[in-house]
């Protein structure tokens, strides 16, 4: 089956006011229904082209397309559009912005217009989902940051979006809190076949979770391909302040230095133990 | 501040109609102003101490405590209203003759101080009363339900929301000057102030901006609509105390002027 692509950039160019350029002449697309990376380096532009999506930011050049249309900015379009482009942002102390958990979630589904019968449905539904209903009756600033970044997420996911866009979901989380919120997002992404995009520079969870990735460096795209094909182009990962997953980086020294013979890369541990059972077999 | 707030939140009376709780802590303020006696605030103070320990499950020496916040400012303010100056010495109780005036206290100063001492502290219990039992999320949903001007609400909600980061990045600011001595002396401790708090500005400043992203991302249109939770259900029997509780009040506040005679001094 071929995916359609839910998000597409062509030349898309942004500068802010003060003459940066934080993109340059980005093309990408989104494909519906799957986890998309988009890695790199602090002040990559990921953030820019994030609020690019759905309309914050309007391209200096270039255009965006969603479901094949080019975005329009007007009031009204704007709206729609950011009804099906949800993003979460990467402090959730910037999105919250009511002290009562229950209410912050309502405000997507209630900019919405719809009735609060349909809200309150949609509000339990994201908590449900989001883990957080036993936070229902607490206030924003007595919650945990792993337990405001599930707000955060509710809160975008009560608007039932069509594309789920994370800015850096997994920074400052514990490893436990990693590995949970990138469950909810694939379990989420599955069982609603929502599309995902996420930047982060947390290497290793993108062969992990992701179908595909990006890398950007310095506002352009320089990479692009499934994990794997990614960072099979080690020199270019490297010089972006980036580095191989760790799996991928052992495979890489122990075939390099240590003359380990293996038929196939390996980037996560479960690929490595099949690689090197292979190897095993091979030797009998 | 963040005690009370966290207070409210583990009160018995949390869940209570917060109408309920708003109208008894006003009215009964309003009746202790009105009566400006002694013994009617030392029975608010008694009721509402009663109401925010026993019914709210505050702890009692924590209630004390907080009754010791304004203390200090009510003693002041209530010996200037007591200390009188004057030329003739007879008009007071006790004087301290300066030059040739007098410095003292008068019947009617000590009175009026007494009164003025014991009616903000009632006033205050009441306040207490209302902030130890009620989350401000709740407080506002009563002002929106009041129809009270939607900016003025929204901004009370926003602030009160920002106002636990604010002081978290403060916090975490002083921590940071102070590990690299930032207020070791005067001098070093004026310059660290200074720069925390332009740097305070400034983030702000940023943060307002990054909140108005984040709110257009989901559809923000100028007003922070937004569904609340299902509240206790109302019951006019609520009110029946706090109505009875101040009907009393007056009574005895109007029999006291009535056939009290000297005692409407208290």
């Amino acid at each position: 089956m071929v995916k359609d692509d839910i998000l597409e950039t062509q030349g898309l160019s942004y500068t802010y006011a003060d003459g940066t350029n934080a993109l340059r002449q980005v093309n990408l697309n989104i494909k519906t229904g799957e986890i998309t990376a988009v890695l790199g380096g602090n002040g990559a532009g990921k953030s820019t082209l994030f609020l690019n999506f759905n309309g914050i930011l309007k391209p200096s050049s270039g255009q965006v397309f969603f479901h094949g249309k080019p975005l329009e900015y007007s009031h009204r379009s704007l709206q729609e559009l950011r009804r099906k482009v949800g993003i979460v942002f990467q402090d959730p102390d910037t999105q919250l912005f009511s002290a009562s958990v229950y209410q912050d979630i309502s405000f997507g589904p209630v900019n919405m217009k719809l009735p609060e019968k349909e809200v309150r449905i949609r509000v339990a539904e994201a908590m449900e989902r989001t883990g957080i209903s036993d936070l229902k009756n607490k206030a924003t600033h007595n919650l945990s940051f792993g337990q405001k970044k599930r707000v955060a997420i509710a809160g975008v996911l009560a608007m039932k979006p069509e594309v789920l866009v994370l800015d850096e979901p997994t920074a400052g989380l514990d490893p436990m809190g990693v590995s949970e919120i990138m469950k909810l997002l694939k379990e989420t992404q599955q069982e609603l076949g929502l599309s995902v995009v996420i930047s982060t520079h947390d290497i290793d969870l993108v062969p992990l979770y992701c179908d595909y990735a990006y890398v950007m460096d310095k506002g352009e795209i320089i990479l692009k391909g499934s994990p794997k094909e990614v960072f099979s182009e080690k020199k270019a990962i490297r010089s972006v302040h980036l580095r191989l997953p760790r799996i991928a980086h052992l495979m890489e020294i122990l075939k390099d230095k240590d003359d380990f013979e293996f038929r196939e890369t390996a980037v996560t541990i479960s690929e490595a133990r099949k690689v090197l059972k292979d190897w095993k077999n091979s030797r009998i | 501040m963040i005690n009370i707030d966290h207070l409210a939140y583990t009160s018995k009376l949390k869940n209570t109609d917060p109408r309920q709780k708003m109208l008894f802590a006003l009215l009964t303020m309003g009746v202790c102003l009105w009566a400006d006696s002694v013994v009617v605030s030392i029975l608010v103070l008694l009721i509402m101490g009663w109401a925010t320990v026993c019914q709210g499950g505050t702890r009692f020496s924590l209630f004390c405590k907080l009754l010791m916040v304004p203390m200090s400012f009510l003693i002041l303010g209530v010996v200037a209203v007591a200390v009188d100056f004057s030329g003739n010495e007879l008009i007071f109780i006790y004087s301290v003759a300066l030059d040739k005036m007098y410095l003292g206290v008068t019947q009617a100063g000590l009175q009026n101080a007494l009164h003025l001492f014991f009616k903000a502290l009632g006033a205050v219990a009441c306040l207490y009363y209302l902030s130890l039992s009620t989350p401000m999320i709740d407080v506002l949903a009563v002002f929106r339900r009041l129809k009270m001007p939607k900016l003025l609400v929204e901004m009370m909600g926003l602030i009160y929301r920002f106002i636990f980061v604010f002081l978290e990045t403060a916090d975490n600011m002083v921590t940071a000057q102070n590990s690299r001595l930032g207020y070791s002396g005067l001098s070093a401790g004026y310059r660290s102030l200074a720069a925390l708090m332009s740097t305070l500005f400034i983030r702000a400043y940023k943060r307002a901006d990054e909140l108005y992203t984040a709110l257009e991302a989901r559809g923000y249109d100028g007003e922070l609509n937004v569904v609340e939770e299902t509240s206790p259900p109302y019951k006019w029997t609520g009110f029946l105390q706090t109505v009875g509780l101040n009907g009393l009040l007056v009574i005895f506040v109007l029999w006291m002027k009535e056939y009290g005679g000297g005692v409407v001094f208290w």
